[in-house]
């Protein structure tokens, strides 16, 4: 039911993936895999803070691993309601570190290489991913096996309690996990005899597991005590001859990689094998690591004793380290930030990220989207490690102004005078007219459309631009007299600057109470066959919930699809922001889609006003970029035709962060 | 309990390993004149991959990196290792994601660079040369306004992905159909940039003053990459996949590379020139 499943390092290498069907393989390997759209239009955007994402008929879930940078994705049909999405991807987590932990810490370091003496130990070591990770594939078909079946079993059984405790089961590892991996380190210093036993011990106790869970779905499950009743017995069998009796009947397709598997274990020339392996019973049992990080080391015994725990012993057990460490928290933690391994923790989080919010709101910027960058900026630092003397609200603040930095980065070209120019030199049939390079200025009543639209005016003009202005705000009275009069002052302006005869701009008015898309296409035509560069479209403010004008501003782009549809709003604008700028997005794309011209057509960019009266608090541009993922390609910040600027990034994000 | 999970942390994360484990390696590989030295000695000596988004840089650096072509998404986090070109030689290779969104942290390494390997996908270049070309504006630009005291990285175009470009191709070997066609987009794109702005006005940054100039290249002249005011630019084609024909296997493919793919070009030139 699955698509596509992938585990990748965050640096962009891809340590195990798998399609299930031919279309998402040949989807995963291109460059528009659903994974690359999550991480270029979620992740870098800072919208991690969502819980799904959606491209293109499939549904992306993710999760990360902060101190090993791993993310885990799976894609699927979004019409599939997939309950154990969530679970499995936590699972798949648990396990896949318990398994390879030290193997992808050495891989996580080799991409962190600092200066040339790493170079030996990274050398020294030979990659060999395939081997590295052999075994999972097996390990991965058994958990989504078991999620299946539950599915299934949920599905058709209405005996819901044994089918939650059966998830619980598995999900929760996943929360003990963090605390319990770093204990997986102590085991590579036993001998290889050990390891192997335990390895077999082990993997029997897998398959005994698998086949098991493969049974449950023939068998009519009967509450809670059937559950319990199978660890139990689990515990009082020997592991091999319960294995052995299981393998014959369960897993006799498999038996040749079970057997690659064991030689390679004795053998024991490959550390990366031996890593990968070991780590494997680690994780098979969440049980045994609580207790094993009690008392630091742990004999093979033990292990196996652990291993055969029921789960809820497992649970407990898992939790005891988290709670522990609580108390002794206070010279714990310092000597831990003393010595630089300090890993952040969601509780440690909480209260900063909270202030962080605060201190957004401050600054204007919408509460929704406060909450998701804080939200976000958390979800990249639980696991991290902080170094040496870094506080925690150092860290946070420094992920902050990164993800800041990214929101509000463009990731389309602002370049308006290379975008018009290329327009206008592109090559053309002898038939074909040149057709003037379109702006639409849009926008709720009273930010100052016209005013703006005024100043990018007056820079095209100064630019050697011709520009027409089309006054399609035929609805408040004085808007065409405004315009005119901006006409009237740039055209004197304008002329002395350069020495053109021809005027450099025009007003192309149709008086009121006309429709705004008809004259905007009047506009563009006579600026074809007049020679103008740029055709600037005022029109007219309008509230984003009005639909019935909504739709006539959708019907104007439709019919003349501008190069660049600009929405202009003020800084001052707080909450608002969001509601605006979705909704006009929204109706633009939706209504002009409709109307049958292709599809819709969203907003390209933002214009900021009033930027000169908000001092710092300039919260409204990291909403607007945030909402619309759109640059802003202008702000502008006072009364005459040169207060237009281009923003900053840097600037911004000093500004929001400043106190 | 208490003192249990606490205990194994230290030793368990790998990045203490490695810093605890730097001192002791040093002299190996330096004279041992301290942790200054190396500093100023590791300063310029990184080979830095740059380019657009879905130009193969993380395959190139997972190539050099770990000798596998290992399948490869869209980076959030810039990557760095350490190859040996020769047993005597180790350079340190630093991908940086392409995004536009993050690409700006190839600023930050700016620094450390003595080559700067600007990464283009040869086959989609046609369709998108103008984006590429505001990327290698910016950087050119970069490169041009580092201060003096720098001496600034040399610059590489890779054009990747040569491979595919070749298959029905039979006259010249794919790698140069590659750079001319990579050459000849980039310096029309770059030559319209130019246009555009010379003698236009831009508008200010907010709170900043003009920092943005042209490319440097004075009068009507046309943009060329020979005449770039930044150093000589090298072109060169390269392919991060396994070479066709050969022996599939990774490994095989390192040795039985053909002198017309793979990244046989790439290393030969960085042993020469790093």
């Amino acid at each position: 039911m699955l698509d596509l499943c992938s585990i990748s390092h965050k640096g962009g290498i891809v340590l195990w993936s798998r399609s299930f069907t031919p279309d998402a393989a040949q989807l995963a390997s291109s460059s528009a895999s659903p994974v690359n759209s999550l991480i270029r239009e979620a992740l870098i955007e800072g919208r991690t803070a969502d819980e799904k994402y959606e491209k293109d008929g499939y549904a992306v879930k993710w999760t990360f691993v902060n101190d090993l940078e791993l993310i885990f994705v799976v894609a699927y049909q979004r019409i599939l309601q997939l309950t154990y999405v969530d679970d499995l991807l936590a699972a798949l987590k648990t396990l896949f570190i318990k398994y390879f932990e030290p193997f992808l810490a050495a891989f996580v370091a080799s991409l962190h290489a600092l200066n040339s003496a790493k170079a030996a130990a990274s050398q020294a070591t030979t990659w060999d991913f395939a081997k590295a990770f052999e075994g999972w594939d097996t390990i991965f078909d058994k958990v989504l096996r078991g999620f299946e079946e539950k599915a299934a079993l949920e599905r058709k059984s209405r005996l819901r309690a044994p089918v939650r405790a059966a998830v619980e089961e598995l999900s929760t590892p996943p929360s003990d996990d963090q605390s319990t991996e770093p204990s997986v380190n102590p085991d590579t210093s036993q001998d290889e005899q050990q390891i192997a036993r335990n390895v077999q011990a082990l993997k029997n106790r897998l398959r005994g597991r698998g086949g098991r869970r493969g049974g449950r779905g023939g068998r009519v499950v009967d509450s809670s005590s059937g559950r319990e009743s199978h660890p139990g017995s689990d515990s009082e069998a020997t592991p091999k001859k319960k294995s052995k009796a299981k393998a014959q009947r369960k897993w006799g397709d498999q038996a040749p990689t079970e057997s690659e598997m064991a030689t390679l274990d004795f053998s024991m020339d490959k550390p990366n094998d031996a890593h990968g392996k070991l780590d494997l019973q680690a994780l098979v049992d969440q049980s045994s690591l609580g207790t094993r990080t009690g008392d630091g080391m742990y004999e093979v015994k033990d292990w196996e004793f652990g291993a055969d725990k029921d789960a809820n012993d497992a649970i407990a057990n898992a939790l005891k380290p988290l709670d522990s460490s609580k108390p002794k928290s206070t010279i714990g933690s310092l000597f831990a930030r003393l010595t630089g391994s300090k890993v952040l923790t969601q509780e440690d989080l909480k209260p900063v990220l909270d202030a962080m919010k605060q201190h957004l709101m401050k600054k204007n910027v919408a509460m929704d989207i406060a909450e998701k960058v804080c939200e976000g900026v958390g979800e990249t630092l639980v696991g991290q490690k902080v170094g040496g003397f870094q506080t925690t609200n150092a860290a946070v603040k420094l992920a902050l102004s990164n993800s800041l930095t990214r929101i509000l980065t463009p990731k389309t070209s602002t370049d308006l005078l290379l975008s018009i120019k290329s327009k206008r030199s592109s090559a053309l049939s002898s038939t074909q007219q040149r057709m003037p390079y379109s702006i639409t200025f849009v926008g709720v009543n009273g930010v100052g459309k016209s005013t703006n639209l005024s100043k990018v005016c007056f820079w095209l003009i100064q630019n050697g631009l011709r520009v027409l202005i089309a006054a399609c705000d035929t609805f408040r009275s004085g808007a065409v007299e405004q315009l005119r009069v901006h006409v009237r002052n740039l055209s004197m302006l304008g002329v002395n600057g350069a020495g053109d005869s021809k005027g450099r701009v025009e007003l192309f008015e149709r008086g009121y109470g006309k429709d705004a898309a008809g004259i905007a296409k009047e506009a563009i035509h006579y600026g074809r066959d007049n020679d103008f560069d740029v055709v600037l479209i005022d029109t007219a403010g309008r509230m984003q919930d009005n639909e019935p004008l909504m739709r006539a501003l959708a019907k104007l782009v439709a019919i003349n699809s501008p190069d660049k549809i600009i929405f202009v709003g003020e800084a001052l604008v707080g909450n608002e922001a969001v509601d605006q700028l979705t909704k006009f997005d929204r109706a633009l794309k939706d209504f002009s889609s409709a109307s049958g011209a292709g599809k819709g057509r969203g907003i390209d960019g933002m214009l900021v006003t009033k930027w000169d009266t908000v001092d710092d608090k300039v919260g409204a541009a990291l909403s607007m970029t945030y909402v619309t993922g759109q640059p802003i390609i202008f702000v502008g910040c006072g009364q005459t035709y040169t207060d237009l600027r281009q923003l900053r990034v840097a600037n911004v994000v000093q500004a929001i962060l400043s106190d | 309990m208490a003192g249990g999970p606490q205990s194994p942390p230290p030793d368990a994360p790998l990045p203490e390993v490695t810093l605890e484990s730097v001192p002791p390696v040093i002299p190996e590989v330096l004279p041992p004149s301290g942790l200054l030295a190396l500093i100023s000695k590791s300063r310029g000596n990184a080979l830095l991959l740059t380019g657009p988004m879905d130009s193969g840089k993380t395959a190139i650096f997972s190539r050099l990196a770990y000798t596998h072509s290992l399948p490869t998404l869209t980076s959030l986090q810039t990557n760095s290792s350490t190859i040996s070109l020769s047993p005597s030689k180790n350079v340190r290779v630093v991908d940086v994601p392409g995004h536009p969104r993050i690409r700006g942290q190839c600023t930050e390494h700016l620094g450390d660079a003595k080559v700067l390997a600007f990464v283009v996908d040869s086959n989609t270049i046609s369709r998108n040369g103008a984006a590429v070309a505001e990327h290698l504006h910016t950087i050119l630009h970069s490169l041009t306004s580092l201060p003096p005291s720098q001496t600034p990285p040399q610059l590489l175009i890779l054009c990747n992905k040569a491979d595919m470009l070749g298959k029905n191709s039979t006259g010249s070997s794919t790698s140069t159909l590659a750079i001319n066609r990579v050459r000849t987009i980039l310096e029309r794109e770059l030559e319209k940039r130019r246009v555009s702005t010379a003698g236009g006005v831009a508008v200010e940054g907010l709170g900043e003053d003009e920092g943005d100039g042209g490319e440097g290249t004075d009068g009507n002249a046309p943009f060329r990459f020979e005449e770039w005011e930044g150093g000589e630019v090298v072109f060169l084609g390269t392919s991060a996949k396994p070479v066709e024909g050969g022996d599939e296997k990774k490994d095989g493919d390192e040795k039985s590379e053909a002198e017309d793919g793979g990244l046989a070009e790439l290393k030969d030139w960085l042993e020469e020139n790093m």
